[in-house]
């Protein structure tokens, strides 16, 4: 018997090697196609769309300039607040401090309650049946009418803004943790049975980072929806906070406010989702195969997802 | 000495139409350093009595009993997909089923690795490993608590051939070393009579139709003729009771 030997290199290795010239031509493909440098491109992009926009709605009505503003008004705005010379009542940090205090209340007791209610509602049927059509009411209601009905109840203060968040909020962690929990791995809750493994064990090896993808996800909704909420609510009922102010500034017919506030919204949740949200989950997601993947050893036809499994074996 | 006594084993699933035979009547005993292979075709019950051996599932009715030398025998589970937990290390998954976390644990848990040529991965996430390799986990996981019985579902049945060779080599070593016993639960003959020196044959609606003795020296290689015969014969039996048409 003859044995031929294939290296799996040589095909891949065939290719040539690029001459110098050609691969200085394929460094701008490279920074178009690379994700980071999309990212920046983007709000490049839309830089550019405001500036174009602004020449042309100048061209068919002049009397615009003074209403809209010019990103270099815009600019001397968020400047002027980022040293803390503002004519609001409240500096930058203040404000957002304020915010920020609403904020986390309302996230902590909606992501408490709404983790009760959905560990309830995946646990029991009965639960979920009475719970269900509420939760769809909740979530169909807008933020803003959230927003009004408690300002119509709390007047002024820190309650009807956190109630809002609650409100706006808590649906989301309700179906996360409901999926989370009908998600559970059943069958390593089996293996776990089988080797007599203490159910205390169980429950912090198993259950728990089962269940911590869907609790990722309920925080960032609850916190990205609550957030909105929240600025809403602001803007009907309260005496500061990010969105009274921006209603400040709306009042006081300062587009270029308005539009460097609503910025400031923008990059305070940029800010917390790169410097909160993703160090936590990167730490908690370490062992996903997809951020760190080995060299696969054997050839291995049939590849299964997750921890699934016990399909009936074929049999000829 | 491990001792497996099942009598008047029945065991079904759901109720009404629904309903479901998995297991009728099995009558079983097993001791001793056997090596007992369960054959039939899918669907026939050899995962669910798996599954009451080792406490997952409750019969219907019928009783079984595991015992070690007159206590509770300890059962080790390898299943047809690895089961690891894969937020936690293959360390820490080796940890997960032991009942402390001293040294001489971790020693052990370290060594049972090594035994599976895993000695350099314990660190890893399951995700960062081959299917073959998840797979050796799980087995080294079920030496690692050190069992009485040894439980097996097709645990090879999702790996290439020169893998799952390899690892019956390994298998079958460490039975011979550690005398323990092993139930065994594959759908291919060959593998069956290879490995054991008892194969029980199922059949559909879960009834257990031939007990047969193999007593041919280890290792055994397919290509002998004596195993060629043995798994003629078993096949045999397998036409007689009409299992290869699933
Ligand atoms: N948890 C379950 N619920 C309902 N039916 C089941 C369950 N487990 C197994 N069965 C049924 O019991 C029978 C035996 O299944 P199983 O023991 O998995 O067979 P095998 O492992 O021999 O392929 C099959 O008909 C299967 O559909
Ligand atoms: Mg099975």
């Amino acid at each position: 018997m003859t044995v031929t030997e294939t290296r799996p290199g040589a095909a891949a290795g065939s290719r040539p090697a690029p001459n110098p010239a050609q691969r200085l031509i394929s460094i701008p493909a490279k920074i178009a196609k690379s994700p980071h440098s999309a990212r920046v491109l983007f709000p490049i992009a839309m830089f550019a769309v405001w500036l174009l926009s602004l020449m042309a709605v100048e061209e068919i009505w002049p009397f615009a300039v003074d209403v809209l503003p010019t990103p270099s008004e815009v600019g001397a705005f968020m400047w002027d607040e980022f040293i803390t010379d503002t004519l609001a009542r409240k500096n930058l940090y203040e404000t957002f401090f304020i915010s920020l205090r609403r904020l986390l209340s309302g996230f902590a007791i909606a992501m408490v309650l709404g983790t009760a209610l959905g560990l309830a509602m995946g646990l029991s049927r009965a639960t979920n049946a009475f719970c269900h059509d509420w939760t769809m009411a909740i979530l169909a209601m807008p933020a803003l009418a959230w927003a009004l009905f408690n300002s119509i109840i709390f007047g002024f203060d820190d309650r009807g803004p956190i109630l809002t968040v609650i409100l706006a909020g808590i649906p989301f962690v309700i179906v996360n943790v409901r999926e989370g929990v009908r998600n559970t791995p059943r069958e390593l809750f089996d293996m776990a049975r089988s080797f007599q493994v203490p159910q205390s064990k169980v429950i912090r090896h198993v259950l728990v980072p089962s269940l911590m993808p869907f609790m990722f996800a309920a925080a960032r909704y609850c916190f990205s929806i609550g957030w909105k909420g929240l600025v809403i609510a602001e803007v009907f009922g309260g005496q500061d906070g990010a969105g009274w102010t921006i209603k400040f500034w709306y009042d006081a017919h300062r587009a270029h406010g308005v539009v460097g506030y609503a910025a400031f919204f923008v990059i305070f949740a940029i800010l917390f989702e790169r410097l909160v949200f993703e160090p936590i989950s990167r730490r908690a997601f370490r062992w996903r195969p997809q951020l760190r993947t080995e060299v696969v050893e054997e050839a291995f036809g049939e590849h299964h997802e997750h921890y699934g499994e016990d399909e009936p074996a074929r049999h000829g | 000495m491990a001792e497996i006594r099942i009598k008047n084993l029945h065991k079904e699933f759901g109720v009404g139409e629904d309903k479901v035979v998995a297991l009728e009547d099995v009558n079983l005993d097993i001791t001793g350093h056997s090596f007992v292979s369960i054959v039939g075709p899918s669907g026939c019950g050899k995962s669910t009595l798996l599954n009451i051996l080792t406490g997952i599932e409750t019969p219907t009715s019928g009783t079984v009993e595991i015992t070690s030398d007159g206590h509770v025998a300890a059962p080790g589970y390898v299943f047809q997909a690895a089961r690891l937990l894969p937020w936690r290390t293959v360390t820490d998954n080796l940890l997960f089923v032991q009942d402390d976390r001293s040294d001489a644990t971790r020693e052990r848990c370290r060594r049972y690795l090594e035994m599976v040529q895993l000695g350099d991965k314990g660190d890893k996430f399951p995700g960062e490993l081959s299917g073959g390799m998840q797979q050796r986990v799980g087995i080294a996981r079920a030496f690692s608590i050190e069992p009485d019985v040894l439980f097996m579902d097709e645990p090879f049945s999702h790996l290439d051939a020169i893998t799952a060779r390899a690892l019956r080599r390994e298998l079958h070593h460490m039975w011979d070393e550690t005398k323990k016993m092993v139930v065994f639960v594959t759908h291919d003959v060959g593998e069956a009579v290879e490995l054991s020196n008892r194969i029980l044959v199922f059949a559909k609606g879960g009834r257990l139709e031939d007990d047969i003795q193999i007593d041919l020296p280890f290792p055994r290689d397919p290509a002998d003729d004596e195993v060629a015969v043995a798994k003629a014969h078993v096949l045999r039996k397998f036409e007689e009771l009409d299992l290869l048409a699933s």
